[in-house]
């Protein structure tokens, strides 16, 4: 128990957690304010999943990540919790408001932007570091919200975060960046920086 | 400060985000929704303006990002303690950042422009008007992603604000229903989908909207560069003069991107010798495309009496409405540039030119249906009716069927029929012509 609060406090995870949360809320109350249908458009939807994530992307690393690594400790299965946790906060937070008068769903668009966005999250962060992870996330689903592609294959797979739940291309595509990065982050960790520089996420 | 500008510009974000924002912007001129620019600049200059939707809410980030610099190389206390005004360490990076998002657009543009510098010649003024805009945005929002990373030095600071600045765009439209000019004012992308040929872009609107964002700027400025809460709060006061202002310049009237017309790219510009061919000016690099087609319709149709002499482009506007004048002995022609910027449909101009004679006045009641028009006109060609790809096949069917009714008719027939078709579409009066011999 000690271990895990001095581990999420390295990953300032209260503060990232009050961001999500803070997020999701405000999200969901400009809807139900500023809308009079109960389903949140799926731009709507897809940003707000970007959003969450973005949020906590800054835990993904810890004050000094090479110092971390020398520790004796397995560090693969924390990694791995680690995501998972992120993911079900993000899910969870998003799938309760399908019980309220703002509803962000279908459920599987958001289990599924979330888990690809996650991964590509934790891959941009294995390769190049943890503050700057969130660059591909964000340019590449702000691309796609604005023009998602349905036809050829190849656009449904570039714009995969907007595609509808039912699209196998996405789904994969989601899929295979989702895996991609719980296993490259597993393995490796955050890409090690100079420790001034990763003092500061 | 040139040696620490020149620093800056190779040091700082400035070049990353000049290298995304060109690719992505390059990306979305020609993947995002096909090439929608190939008329001319200034539909090139709209096109950009439109992909800011996306480019604005990256350079708000980028802005972000590299406030964070001191923040993420913990030598924010270090630097409060030099005794220098801050001013003179926030100028460089302001003037990096804008270098860099003006230097992306402008590249972004060239690029653009490579593809249709064969074919576009019309180059009106409001065209570096359109793209100053566009550039002053862009600057806009890279210090006002600056000035708020630097009040939250946070790591999510950047992508939210990217994702709040797209969603800002997105909503102002909707924000502002009915009162479209507000959107105007403050939504550089809004009203610049779609250009048609003859678009433009008003000097009165770039006016508001520039006032508008150099304010945004100029608060943005203050907000990085101040050092205390009383010039946080002086922040705001260029930014509402700067919204009074352009609320008070933009005329209060809605579509005022959308109708706006450039009469002078919609004025004929014509060859320089016989047979007449004229097209608006707008494409004008495209007329020596156009003569050839345009030339042997004529040739063509020389054979009825009364024949055509001149094709003009078909310079009409639905939205405003607004007609080219009518004239009997010319042939107006539809002339539109593809996606690689020279004439659309090439293959069929001449078919067009042909059953272009065919047509009425604008307003007639009794004019001559498309199966008609394309029956006369396959008959003088000698060939049988093939489906445009814009044509109901119904139509085609019906001209197919008129056409050899024409063919088994003599020859003198057939052509005083469709001879007498012409006439009725003159003079607005079209009956049985193509069907009946009673006519003539």
């Amino acid at each position: 128990m000690r271990w895990l609060t001095l581990y999420l406090r390295s990953r300032r995870a209260p503060m990232a957690l009050v961001a999500t949360g803070g997020c999701a809320a405000l999200m969901w109350s400009l809807w139900s304010a500023f809308s009079d249908s109960r389903d949140v458009g799926v731009q709507m939807v897809v940003l707000t999943v970007l959003l969450l994530v973005a949020a906590l992307t800054a835990t993904l690393g810890g004050p000094d990540d090479a110092l971390e690594g020398t520790a004796g400790i397995a560090w693969p299965p924390r990694r791995i919790a680690h995501l998972l946790v992120a993911f079900l906060v993000v899910v969870v937070l998003l799938l309760v408001t399908l019980a309220t008068g703002a509803r962000f769903g279908p459920a599987w668009l958001v289990v599924r932007d979330a888990g690809g966005l996650l991964g590509l999250t934790a891959l941009s962060a294995t390769t190049i570091g943890t503050a700057r992870a969130w660059f591909l996330p964000l340019g590449w689903t702000l691309a796609a919200t604005l023009f998602p592609r349905s036809e050829p294959v190849i656009g449904r797979i570039l714009t995969w975060q907007a595609q509808p739940p039912e699209s196998t291309a996405a789904t994969v595509t989601a899929g295979l960046l989702a895996l991609g990065g719980l296993t490259a982050y597993a393995m490796t960790g955050p890409a090690r920086r100079a420790p001034a520089e990763a003092a500061q996420q | 400060m040139n040696r620490i500008l020149g620093i800056e510009l190779r040091r700082s974000a400035a070049p990353g985000s000049a290298l995304v924002l060109l690719v992505v912007g390059v990306l979305l001129l020609f993947f995002a929704e096909g090439i929608a620019f190939a008329t001319g600049w200034m539909q090139l200059a709209m096109t950009q303006r439109l992909y800011l939707a996306l480019l604005w809410p990256l350079a708000l980030a980028a802005g972000a990002w590299q406030a964070r610099r001191e923040h993420r190389s913990n030598v924010t206390e270090l630097f409060a303690s030099t005794p220098r005004p801050r001013a003179q360490r926030t100028v460089p990076t302001l003037g990096a950042m804008a270098v860099a998002v003006v230097c992306a657009y402008l590249a972004m543009g060239v690029a653009g422009g490579l593809w249709i510098i064969g074919t576009a010649e019309y180059l009106p003024a409001s065209v570096f008007v359109v793209t100053a805009v566009g550039a002053l945005a862009l600057i806009a929002a890279a210090w006002l992603g600056l000035a708020i990373g630097r009040l939250l030095p946070r790591l999510v600071t950047a992508p939210a604000l990217a994702v709040a600045g797209l969603a800002l765009l997105l909503l102002i439209p909707g924000a502002t229903r009915p009162r479209g000019w507000l959107a105007l004012v403050f939504s550089p992308i809004y009203e610049m989908n779609m250009p048609g040929a003859y678009s433009t872009v008003p000097g009165r609107a770039s006016v508001a909207q520039a006032a508008w964002l150099a304010a945004l700027a100029g608060g943005a400025v203050l907000l990085f560069a101040s050092s205390g809460w009383r010039v946080r709060v002086a922040a705001l006061l260029p930014v509402v003069a700067g919204a009074a202002l352009a609320v008070a310049v933009m005329p209060h009237q809605s579509r005022f991107v959308t109708d706006a017309i450039d009469p002078v790219a919609r004025e004929l510009v014509c060859a320089a010798d016989e047979p007449p061919v004229c097209v608006s000016r707008v494409h004008s690099g495209l007329l020596s495309e156009v003569i050839p087609p345009a030339r042997e319709g004529l040739a063509i149709l020389a054979k009825l009496p009364g024949a055509p002499t001149r094709v003009h482009e078909d310079t009409t506007t639905y939205v405003p409405e607004g007609y080219p004048p009518w004239h009997e002995d010319v042939v107006l022609l539809e002339i539109e540039a593809g996606p690689n910027g020279h004439l659309l449909d090439a293959d069929t101009a001449v078919t067009d030119v042909v059953a272009g004679a065919f047509a009425s006045p604008p307003g007639c009641e009794k004019s001559a249906g498309l199966a008609e028009r394309l029956a006369a006109a396959y008959w003088l060609i000698g060939r049988e009716p093939v489906a445009g790809e814009a044509n109901d096949p119904e139509d085609i069917a019906k001209a197919v069927e008129l056409w050899r009714s024409l063919r088994q008719l003599p020859d003198d027939e057939a052509k005083a029929r469709v001879a007498a078709l012409r006439r009725a579409a003159v003079t607005c009066s079209v009956g049985e012509e193509l069907t009946s011999s009673g006519t003539r």
